[in-house]
């Protein structure tokens, strides 16, 4: 009894003492990462946001306020830059998501060998170098009748597409581009954590009598809804920036169809030697990813604890 | 558990540490390399300590250079060292870089306020870095004699308004090439055409001629120009300088491009796509492509052309007789002929002339006199004599200071004469040099070519736009960037 | 794996879901591989320039001058990848190690402050790096003055919000139970981390390695930035080499581009076997 008694109250202690060990612990944990973040992210971050209210030179900017940001949103480029961003991004993530999410439950069932073999597969053009696969892309886009792709619209008998040079197709290109390469990552991310899912959850749900899909909607979706929205906010992120493709490929053309935001970011800051309006331009791009992935955050968000 | 607690601190903290000391202390060799500046300051203060001469103390000079020629970058190593059994105290670092990744450091490196002392890069890119004030005027430091070594115009081409900023490496003529069977095949007097130039009429029915079709497909165009991506800058610019547009401000400094000879230009450039005498997808033909076209006879004419595409050309028909497999596959023995760009309106023929060179630049601190003299020793030595002598052979370009002449009179070149005279005929209509245009409106240029010339000019040759469409865009945007009095109006 | 059901009964059932999964898996494969394949087969071509480029299914003839010329062409090329290994490998290993401290801080250890500050970290993921390459480039050249060295490669990349991100998001979804019996049985949170968290999360660990790998081995950008001597390019500056004045070596670059994707491979599939196993079974009953 007299135990009982004693109980609420070191309870109590061991909670307090918890908690305030607890938080010591915490910045122990993290205490590597934020000076690594403090110095070699955070610092250039704050630098690009002071300069973003600046005219910069490198022998000594001139403070100008807020023109660099009203010459922004006052530019009709940049708006259609977002444009096409927003357009690539919406082309690209959501599929990716669903290909990779796709082809790793259907790696699921296979013998552990075969297994390994396709996700090695997949993983291999994740790996190959950007700048040597865009050299293969650039060919296979060619539009002249000896180009991969015009080879194949041959056979159905359609004629030869100008695939980068014409301003209807040369985003879609990108696109396909996209479509047909980027899911290495993904899939072994998605791949790692359904291998995560306690069997007894199957087994559980075997008792009841659940197929396939009931399986996977009440079991796997959910469980992988913290994967999900990491691959969701990184591809989104990802996808805002992009830039090297559009720079090797098309250069932003034609007619600005495939410029996009990264693009403009770049030439700004390297071509015209406008650095301030660069960073500005950066900061509004923060702005607008940052409010996207709010909103995944909330819809995506909530933990699952079981 | 406090003692948990603080152990896991400091363990993550040695950790961190071990890890950065000792991977900086496995690259011993390059620790040394200090910011000039800071070089230049120590050896400033044993200078003055030392009451002797300023020549006489230890100097560093950085240059980033791009391959500029197929052997440039294998020469470094040799050019470091005879720079330095010229100057003993003086030592020369050469940095390598591509040519397209040159641009995005150097930039990066002037905006971070410590470029190198010297760059390689097109004349027209110092309007540019002088509008940042990053450049280094050496009209004081360059002797006469290094200054009477060039030629004029060349030179002329390293200035803004009263300094020079640099020294010139060679001037080379963008011009056009031809394949001499094929030419002959279409009639066409190119021996004539080299010495007195073609009209855009008699050009147009010159490649009307060459093209060949089997059927409904061609199988040899007249004329092919690489405009992928940003090359479509030089096709429309070499165009525009002969219809009288060389630059893109009047001697009034009113921007031209709103003349109605651009219309005419651009109205041409569809017409000669129409003809079918130009591929369909022109724009989508980049560098590779239009030289791989050339040599698998696949078009008459190619552009743009350097002098120093015969030798490549030459090399290729070598193969072809070697018979070794190393040819390119489906290419035919081609004679490489150096053609002029056709002249439009009745306006006099002015070669698109190009001069690159070695720029120089200041960093963030005021670099001293004697680095700054020393600068100007390396600058001129990578741009004259020997170096200068190899650099141009390898490109056929032409030599532009006499020392370099000097030295390869001893080396031996072998090129096709008429070519040879050909260049020289382009080369005395040279594209003035205009150092007078002000920094900042040159930059405007730049951003109206960048941001809508080009752009708009894809989609001309895509066939999305007419020409008027275009010619009534780049107008609005001239109103806009220099406004209504600023332009042209004819 | 118990998704699919494990008892069909019929053998030839599950034979067939098997067999029509691999065709779809390998169509679908074919399609991303076939540029990596062509990247393959060119490097078995001539040195020639890209002018010159043929561009053929398959190889006219096969040969490895391209991958000698690719080694010849500069003295430096061995050392290439030698720096690439150096600093993909240090930057790896301390991200996995503070990454994983990180993440399961942020996922589990309640402590003040802790979703502002995730908040803050995960802000900076979107900047564009275009805009923060030159104040860092300030930052390591001008202040610290250390260009052109390991350090100057590495310390930027030690640990990447990426990295802290995934390993949050896959450590959240590790029962509370497990920490909770622990600390009842009077385990501190650091042993807590070493003797439970980190075998559970053997999976996140790898993936998390090869990611990184990958990424760093991939990046050109702020090692072309940094390195003022051939001698201490990375693969990718290397490999950019080969473009010159007037035309690319694309063999001798498809050459270098295998190349340099093997280490990769190596590393996938040495770490191949914490993919097969979800190691959280049991770990609560138990």
């Amino acid at each position: 009894m007299s135990q009982l008694a004693k109980v609420p109250t070191t309870a109590k202690v061991a909670k307090k003492r918890k908690w305030r060990g607890d938080n010591a612990w915490g910045y122990a944990f993290i205490a590597v990462a934020l000076v690594v973040y403090a110095m070699f992210t955070a610092y250039p971050v704050v630098s690009a946001f002071i300069i973003s209210f600046q005219e910069y030179r490198p022998l000594g900017s001139v403070f100008i306020g807020f023109e660099n940001y009203i010459n922004t949103f006052s530019d009709s480029l940049f708006w259609k830059s977002i444009k096409n961003t927003v357009v690539y991004t919406v082309l690209t993530v959501p599929v990716t998501l669903f290909l990779s999410f796709g082809v790793a439950i259907l790696i699921l069932p296979l013998k552990k060998r075969t297994q390994t073999a396709f996700k090695a597969i997949y993983y291999l053009p994740a790996v190959a170098s950007g700048v040597a696969l865009s050299v293969v892309w650039l060919w296979i886009f060619d539009p002249m009748p000896s180009g991969i792709l015009n080879k194949l619209l041959g056979l159905f008998g359609i004629s030869n597409l100008n695939w980068l040079g014409s301003s209807s197709t040369a985003m879609f290109s990108l696109v396909l581009m996209a479509w047909l390469s980027s899911h290495g990552t993904s899939i072994i991310i998605y791949l790692a954590a359904l291998l995560g899912i306690d069997e007894s959850y199957y087994e559980a749900a075997d008792l009841d009598g659940a197929n396939f899909l009931k399986k996977l909607w009440y079991i796997v979706i959910p469980f992988l809804k913290p994967t999900t929205l990491f691959l969701l906010v990184t591809g989104v992120i990802g996808s805002f920036q992009v830039f090297q493709n559009a720079y090797l490929m098309t250069g932003g053309g034609p007619d600005n169809a495939t410029t996009m935001v990264g693009l403009l970011i770049f030439n700004n800051a390297f071509k015209y030697f406008e650095f301030g309006k660069a960073a500005a331009q950066s900061l509004i791009l923060a702005a607008i990813i940052a409010s996207i992935s709010f909103i995944q955050f909330k819809f995506f968000g909530k933990n699952i604890e079981y | 558990m406090r003692k948990m607690r603080v152990l896991a601190l400091v363990l993550a903290l040695t950790m961190s540490l071990t890890a950065l000391t000792a991977c900086g202390s496995s690259n011993k060799g390059n620790s040394g390399k200090d910011n000039t500046a800071a070089n230049n300051n120590k050896t400033e203060n044993s200078g003055k300590s030392n009451n002797n001469t300023n020549s006489e103390a230890k100097d560093t000079i950085t240059a980033l250079l791009p391959p500029v020629s197929g052997n440039f970058q294998d020469m470094f190593q040799q050019m470091e060292k005879d720079f330095n059994e010229l100057y003993p105290n003086l030592t020369l670092k050469i940095e390598p870089a591509s040519w397209e990744d040159m641009t995005q450091k150097l930039d990066t490196q002037v905006n971070a306020g410590s470029p190198p002392d010297i760059a390689f890069i097109g004349s027209e890119g110092i309007s540019k870095y002088l509008q940042q004030n990053m450049l280094m005027d050496i009209t004081d430091l360059a002797t006469p004699d290094m200054v009477n070594d060039y030629d004029k115009t060349p030179l002329e081409y390293m200035k803004r308004a009263d300094g020079l900023y640099g020294f010139p490496a060679y001037m080379e003529v963008h011009a056009l090439g031809g394949n001499k069977e094929f030419l002959e095949q279409a009639g066409i007097d190119w021996k004539s055409v080299q010495q007195n130039g073609w009209t855009f009429d008699e050009f147009r029915e010159a490649i009307k001629n060459g093209v060949v079709k089997e059927g409904d497909t061609t199988k040899r165009y007249g004329f092919v120009f690489a405009t992928a991506g940003v090359t479509g800058k030089d096709y429309l610019n070499i165009l525009i300088k002969n219809a009288g547009m060389p630059a893109p401000f009047t001697k009034d400094l009113k921007y031209a491009l709103t003349s109605k000879n651009f219309l005419e230009v651009l109205k041409d450039v569809r017409l000669m796509i129409d003809d079918g005498s130009m591929p369909k997808e022109l724009s989508s033909v980049d560098a590779g492509k239009r030289w791989n076209m050339f040599l698998t006879g696949q078009t008459m004419i190619t552009g743009k052309g350097l002098a120093t595409f015969e030798n490549n050309a030459r090399q290729n028909n070598e193969k072809i007789k070697a018979n070794d497999g190393s040819a390119v596959s489906g290419s035919i023995p081609v004679e490489y002929i150096v053609l002029p760009v056709p002249t439009f309106a009745g306006e006099e023929p002015i070669s698109s002339t190009v001069v690159d060179g070695y720029v120089t630049f200041r960093g963030k601190k005021e670099p001293t006199d004697e680095h700054k003299a020393n600068v100007v020793k390396a600058a001129y030595f990578l741009a004259s004599g020997k170096v200068a002598a190899m650099t141009n052979n390898d490109l056929f370009a032409a030599h532009i200071t006499k020392s370099a002449r000097d030295a390869a009179a001893s080396m031996p070149v072998d090129r096709n004469p008429d070519n040879v005279a050909a260049v020289e005929k382009l080369l005395s209509h040279a594209n003035p040099p205009r150092p007078d245009i002000p920094s900042d409106l040159g930059a405007k240029a730049i951003k109206m070519e960048d941001e809508v010339i080009v752009p708009k000019l894809q989609a001309l040759l895509a066939n999305e736009i007419t020409p008027e469409d275009m010619y009534e865009a780049v107008k609005a945007a001239a109103i806009k960037t220099f406004g209504e009095d600023g332009i042209v109006k004819d | 794996m118990a998704l699919y059901k494990k008892h069909t009964g019929k053998q030839t059932v599950k034979y067939t879901r098997n067999t029509s999964i691999m065709i779809l898996l390998l169509l679908f494969a074919l399609a991303t591989l076939f540029p990596i394949y062509f990247m393959i087969i060119s490097s078995f071509g001539d040195p020639v320039e890209a002018g010159a480029m043929d561009y053929s299914l398959w190889p006219a003839k096969v040969s490895l001058e391209s991958y000698k010329f690719f080694f010849d062409y500069s003295e430096h090329s061995y050392r290439w990848l030698l720096n690439s290994l150096i600093v993909a490998g240090s930057v790896t290993v301390s991200n996995v190690i503070f990454a994983t401290m990180a993440g399961y801080a942020f996922a589990k250890i309640r402590f003040k402050g802790r979703s502002v500050l995730f908040s803050i970290l995960l802000c900076a993921m979107m900047i564009p790096y275009q805009v923060t390459q030159v104040p860092l480039y300030i930052l390591i050249v001008n202040i610290f003055q250390i260009e052109n060295t390991y350090r100057a490669l590495i310390m930027p990349g030690l640990v990447t919000v990426y990295s802290i991100f995934l390993t949050k998001q896959f450590m959240s979804s590790i029962p509370n139970e497990i920490i909770e019996c622990a600390k009842v049985e009077g385990c501190n949170q650091f042993q807590i981390f070493l003797k439970v968290i980190v075998p559970l999360s053997k999976t996140v660990m790898a993936v998390t390695a090869i990611l990184t790998f990958m990424d760093s081995w991939n990046t050109f950008f702020w090692p072309f930035l940094v390195t003022n001597t051939m001698d201490m390019q990375t693969i990718q500056v290397g490999l950019k080499n080969f473009r010159f004045a007037n035309t690319t070596y694309f063999a001798p670059m498809m050459a270098g581009a295998t190349i340099s994707a093997l280490p990769m491979f190596i590393l996938f599939f040495s770490l191949q076997k914490y993919f097969l196993e979800g190691v959280t079974v049991g770990a609560v009953k138990g």
